[in-house]
């Protein structure tokens, strides 16, 4: 079976670990629970027809001295950015660990969630903000790990794109491992 | 081999490891770390309930360690130094366990120690609360700095606003005022022209048309200045019963065709001289009163003042309009302080009115430091209340010694006489308005030179001599500021006496006046102006000298159909107003009324709208047995038959 390693990136209390609760449990808790280094989950999808099995490194949140350790992403097929959509200093976050993975990694396949739609009355991530994320590469998801929102479209889609960059045996994509 | 002392040590290491609660394992040369003292129960929960603790697959179990081994497997071997990271991970319950791991090498054994990290994760817990908590009251006192702004954009705005929307108001108060002059005034001299009881009749639809709407040109202005905060209440001496005795003699004059009684009366303790603002006090009297008239059909009005007996300062007056109309219902009574809001909606085709004037009341009380409320009872009556603090002169402070009563007031000064034979010069862009004036001084001997803007009236002045300017603002290449500004530097610099200059201008407002009194005017006359109002001034600002040396006359031009008939008429009146006079003095007041019921029905047919106003009144008078405003209108009468002096209109009248 197939098993692909997925990382959780983001700034802290951006909702890493609450997307992951959703896709993996479908659960949601109103309590925030940081994330201590990292906590891994396992997922078991079959997409197109492939079984495929996802690990989710959900990795603790960018803090302004602790940056995310890049070493643990070096062996991921794939990420998903996480950005608090009522936080606007996340997004400046979510660029800067973008432009680490690419120039110390590689161009991996990523998807972008602005998360806590169901907050959207206090929304900060200006309309100019999207328009830039749209040029980062990564398809865009307007996510609400709360309400479930999008958040299987996100995972969905980043699983799919990993598969399609593995089977365009495309550069930088780590080998499968069993 | 072991000695029995080292067997000992071998047996006390993993009870030592077991005391830490640390969880150790060595990897066996098959790769596989296995544990080297029993697990902790911390460390056992996190695992698969079934696997077999002597064959525990660590990799599978956390997937966290393959990539931390990864890392750091060779740094340990190379440098000797360990390697430690920390992780999460749900033990068997769905609970998080907060781990370290501890990767180091003891004699060339690969060692794997775990112990729990709950303290650390204690930490960065309370340090995200924080951060998250520190952001969330930094995004809060943002959103209140943007909010801030955006209130004070919105406010100024609004003030931008209302200051385009005053001025406005202000240009379009010109506007409208001086074609309305020439409405008001022209229908003012034709009400004085000989008329047919049909043409009189529109006359007076027209004059009193022209006068609402006035009325409701000062009202939106009022409440437009103040809205906009710019009305600044002048601070004057003044005589309060003069003010109070002025408002309830100007609803007199409108309320005695309905046979209303006004009456005023001042209590003991309230100070006969203060500092504030009488005009607009007389404007709120005014506009209560009316309010009043305008809902009361029979009986009377009354203004009482008394010190406010909420307070202790001896300037807080209580003043009170007291009405037998037809009352407001209680829901109503606070609405109708509101702007363009009647009692009824179906009110103001009723009564008329725009509903502006309570709140412009309303306002000015503000202004005063005062409030305004109703009492009222339908069908009984209403009484409008407001209280308000002037000031008091400190060597006026002595009260008024007896209570003051209605209604005696002062004659009307109309000396028209006053205004004859004088030079005068009229300086006025406006074919209209110079018409108009033109006309009001036609009666009278004054002899009239006109200047069509500043500059030519500044140079007739110098080439002759006159009694008094009369001087329109707004004009062509020289305004009337500047004229007069001139004028008065040439007055100065020949140390001649100050020609009285009178303003007109369509511009009502307290700046307006206060601004053209700066520019050297003597007095400040607001279009549109009537004929009473402006012969009035000029007799009260012409050089005395020459005004005193002429005999007291007032001049009426009558149908030239009935210049025989007057004679007659004027004496007979002059006659039957002695008698009338007596019937008074005898309590006879029906001769009294009979006598006013005539002089109303025939003065105006004659020629003499004044006598059948002053027969109105007489009238009225008698019917309410008002002995002291029937004797006031008496002599009031007694001196216009003095003084009255009449022509016939050279042709017949047109139309």
């Amino acid at each position: 079976m197939l098993k692909k390693k997925i990382c959780m990136l983001g700034s802290f209390g951006v909702g890493k670990t609450s997307l992951t609760a959703r896709f993996v449990l479908s659960m949601f808790d109103e309590k925030y629970h940081t994330t201590l280094g990292v906590k891994v989950d396992k997922k078991v999808l079959q997409i197109n027809g492939t079984d495929l099995t996802l690990m989710l490194w959900d990795m603790a949140g960018e803090e302004e001295d602790a940056p995310i350790k890049l070493n643990y992403v070096r062996d991921a097929a794939g990420y998903l950015l996480v950005i608090d959509g009522t936080r606007g200093a996340t997004f400046n976050v979510a660029q800067s660990i973008q432009d680490r993975v690419r120039t110390n990694i590689g161009p991996l396949p990523f998807v972008v969630a602005i998360n806590k739609t169901d907050q959207r009355e206090n929304w900060e991530i200006q309309e100019s903000q999207l328009r830039e994320l749209a040029t980062l590469g990564g398809p865009l998801f307007e996510t609400s790990a709360k309400t479930g929102d999008k958040v299987e479209e996100a995972f969905l889609t980043l699983a799919g794109m990993i598969l399609a960059a593995q089977e365009a045996g495309g550069d930088g994509i780590p080998e499968e491992r069993s | 081999m072991a000695s029995p002392r080292n067997a000992a040590s071998d047996r006390a290491v993993p009870e030592i490891l077991s005391a830490l609660d640390l969880a150790v394992f060595e990897r066996r040369t098959d790769g596989f770390f296995r544990n080297v003292a029993p697990l902790p129960q911390w460390f056992a929960s996190m695992l698969d309930e079934s696997a077999d603790p002597a064959a525990i697959d660590l990799m599978d179990a956390f997937p966290f360690l393959e990539s931390f081994l990864a890392e750091c497997e060779s740094a340990v071997r190379e440098t000797g130094c360990s390697q430690s990271d920390i992780w999460t991970e749900r033990d068997r319950d769905g609970q998080y366990r907060h781990l370290q791991a501890l990767a180091m090498n003891i004699a060339g054994q690969s060692l794997l120690i775990f112990e729990p990290s709950t303290g650390a994760y204690t930490a960065l817990q309370r340090a995200h609360d924080r951060a998250l908590e520190s952001e969330r009251i930094e995004r809060l006192r943002r959103e209140l700095a943007r909010l801030n702004e955006e209130l004070k954009a919105r406010n100024a705005e609004v003030e931008r606003a209302t200051r385009a929307k005053s001025d406005f108001l202000a240009a379009m108060s010109h506007e409208i005022r001086t074609p309305m002059n020439a409405i008001i005034g022209m229908a003012d001299l034709l009400s004085q022209t000989p008329l047919t009881p049909d043409q009189r009749k529109y006359v007076e639809v027209f004059q009193r048309a022209g006068e609402n709407l006035l009325n409701l040109i000062n009202d939106i202005l009022d409440l437009s200045k103040v809205e906009a905060g710019q009305i600044v209440l002048e601070v004057v001496e003044f005589d309060l019963a003069e003010v109070v005795a002025r408002a309830t003699e100007i609803i007199q004059v409108k309320a005695a065709p309905k046979g209303l009684t006004v009456r005023y009366r001042i209590l003991a303790g309230v100070p006969a001289r203060l500092t504030g603002d009488p005009g607009r006090l007389q404007q709120v009297l005014i506009n209560l009163l009316g309010n009043s008239m305008k809902f009361t059909e029979k009986g009377g009005l009354e203004v009482t003042v008394d010190p406010d007996p909420q307070s202790n300062e001896s300037g807080r007056l209580r003043f009170a309009v007291a009405d037998t109309g037809i009352g407001i219902p209680a829901d109503k009574l606070d609405v109708i302080f509101e702007n363009f809001v009647q009692a009824d909606s179906s009110t103001t085709r009723k009564y008329g009115g725009t509903g502006l004037g309570l709140s412009i009341s309303r306002q000015l009380v503000t202004l005063m430091h005062g409030r305004i409320w109703v009492e009222s009872t339908v069908g009984v009556g209403s009484t409008f209340y407001f209280t308000a603090s002037f000031a008091v002169p400190s060597q006026q402070a002595a009260l008024l010694q007896a209570p003051a009563e209605s209604t005696k007031a002062a004659a009307s000064q109309l000396n028209s006489q006053l205004a004859r034979g004088l030079q005068i010069l009229l300086a006025d862009d406006s074919e209209d308005n110079r018409f108009l004036i033109l006309s009001y001084l036609k009666g009278t001997d004054c002899s009239v030179d006109i200047a069509e803007n500043g500059r030519l009236a500044t140079e007739k002045f110098e080439a002759a001599k006159y009694d008094l300017v009369l001087m329109d603002v707004e004009m062509p290449e020289m305004d009337g500021y500047t004229a007069t500004r001139l004028i008065r530097e040439r007055e100065r610099a020949e140390d001649a006496k100050p020609t009285p200059i009178l303003a007109l201008t369509a511009h009502a407002f307290a700046e307006a006046v206060r601004r053209s009194l700066d520019a050297g005017f003597t007095a400040h006359l607001t279009k549109p102006i009537r004929k009473a109002t402006l012969l009035e001034a000029i007799a009260r600002h012409a050089p005395e000298a020459r005004a005193e040396s002429r005999p007291a006359k007032i001049h009426v031009t009558v149908d030239a159909s009935l210049q025989d008939l007057i004679p007659g008429y004027l004496a007979k009146r002059t006659a039957d107003a002695a008698r009338a006079a007596e019937a008074l003095a005898a309590g006879d007041y029906d001769t009294v009324r009979r006598f006013g019921h005539n002089l109303k029905g025939t003065g105006a047919g004659y020629g003499f709208p004044a006598l059948t106003e002053m027969g109105a009144a007489i009238e009225d008078g008698a019917k309410t047995h008002d002995q002291e405003m029937i004797q006031y209108k008496l002599d009031e009468l007694m001196r216009y038959l003095e003084q009255v002096e009449w022509s016939a209109a050279s042709g017949p009248a047109e139309g």
